[in-house]
């Protein structure tokens, strides 16, 4: 049972990990080498990580799909530790919309052209902060969907995700605010219910014992006496 | 449409959100006053007079402020989906 807690208990953890790690907010310091529009045909793998058409449009089997290619700063753990190294990655530029995940997204077209207008070359780099949600998978074709690009003086930035700061304290907050709003529930309505089931029990109990011992007295007389 | 499915759900979900809040806040208070009327009364006290002081208590609660402030529950995830509306698509 124990061991049974624990795979669940991990299983959980990795899940809503993933799920944190995919939707929130990540920023890549990164220079703009390009944008392009792709026709993308999903297959029922990677369709789940594509988002809906844009705004307004009707949704079809396919369509054009507008990318930023780019070259990053590699990082460590979350972007945490910074490195030397840089990478390519592209980017995918579609709208949220209204639903999932929350950004609201319906500026794609501004971020092309804000991505165009940013494009630079490595004699002459633009350095930018791109903010981005999602992960790059070459076997299934995704990509990370960007959300705001933002010039910066030199890749040595430092940025400080305000977003998730806030979110992982407002997650604690409401972790322990519904831990007591259960607390207050089971002790006003869930232990006087056990309790009222226990009482009825332990009468009920009480009543067959009774009985038990009327009808075993009733069956003695019938018990052949000794003569 | 999206937006009016956002509406939808979100407003279904909020509901749930308040209907809960607003019953642990009633407990919350409803156990308060239990607490002060053992307070004044460590023999236990009449058991009509206690109920009344308890109803007369909810009836106070019911008509303060509290219970407006969990209207908040609809106000403050509108508030934020427009402040991410706006931090998103501000050129």
């Amino acid at each position: 049972m124990y061991r049974v807690k624990t795979i669940l208990k991990v299983l959980a953890f990795v899940l809503i990990g993933g799920l944190l790690h995919y939707v929130l907010p990540q920023h890549d310091v990164a220079r703009i080498t390009g944008t392009e529009v792709i026709r993308q045909d999903f297959s029922k793998w990677n369709r789940l990580f594509f988002a809906q058409p844009e705004s307004g449009n009707v949704a079809f089997l396919n369509r054009d799909v507008l990318f930023i290619n780019a070259v990053v700063k590699k990082t460590y753990l979350l972007g945490f530790i910074r490195r030397e190294a840089e990478g390519q990655m592209v980017y995918r530029n579609e709208d949220t919309g209204w639903i999932w995940p929350p950004y609201f997204k319906f500026d794609t077209r501004d971020l092309d052209g804000e991505a165009k207008n940013l494009t630079s070359t490595s004699d002459n780099p633009k350095w930018v902060v791109i903010t981005h949600y999602g992960w790059r998978n070459r076997f299934l074709t995704i990509f990370p969907n960007a959300i705001a690009i933002k010039p910066v003086d030199g890749p040595d930035v430092r940025v400080i995700p305000w977003f998730n700061i806030f979110f992982f304290a407002f997650m604690t907050l409401a972790y322990f605010f519904a831990r007591a709003m259960w607390l207050q529930f089971r002790e006003r309505s869930i232990d006087p219910l056990l309790e009222d089931v226990n009482e009825t029990y332990d009468r009920v109990g009480e009543r067959v014992s009774e009985k038990k011992g009327r009808i075993s007295r009733w069956l003695d007389t019938w018990k052949s006496k000794g003569r | 449409m999206g937006l009016i499915r956002l509406l939808i759900f979100g407003f279904i979900g909020l509901t749930i959100l308040y209907l809960i809040i607003g019953v642990y806040s009633r407990s919350i208070r409803r156990e308060k006053l239990e607490n002060k009327w053992k307070a004044m009364h460590p023999d236990g006290g009449d058991v009509h007079d206690r109920d009344a002081y308890i109803e007369k208590g909810m009836v106070e609660y019911q008509s303060g402020i509290r219970p407006k402030l969990i209207l908040l529950v609809y106000v403050v995830p509108a508030l934020a989906v427009l402040a991410v509306l706006i931090a998103t698509n501000w050129n």
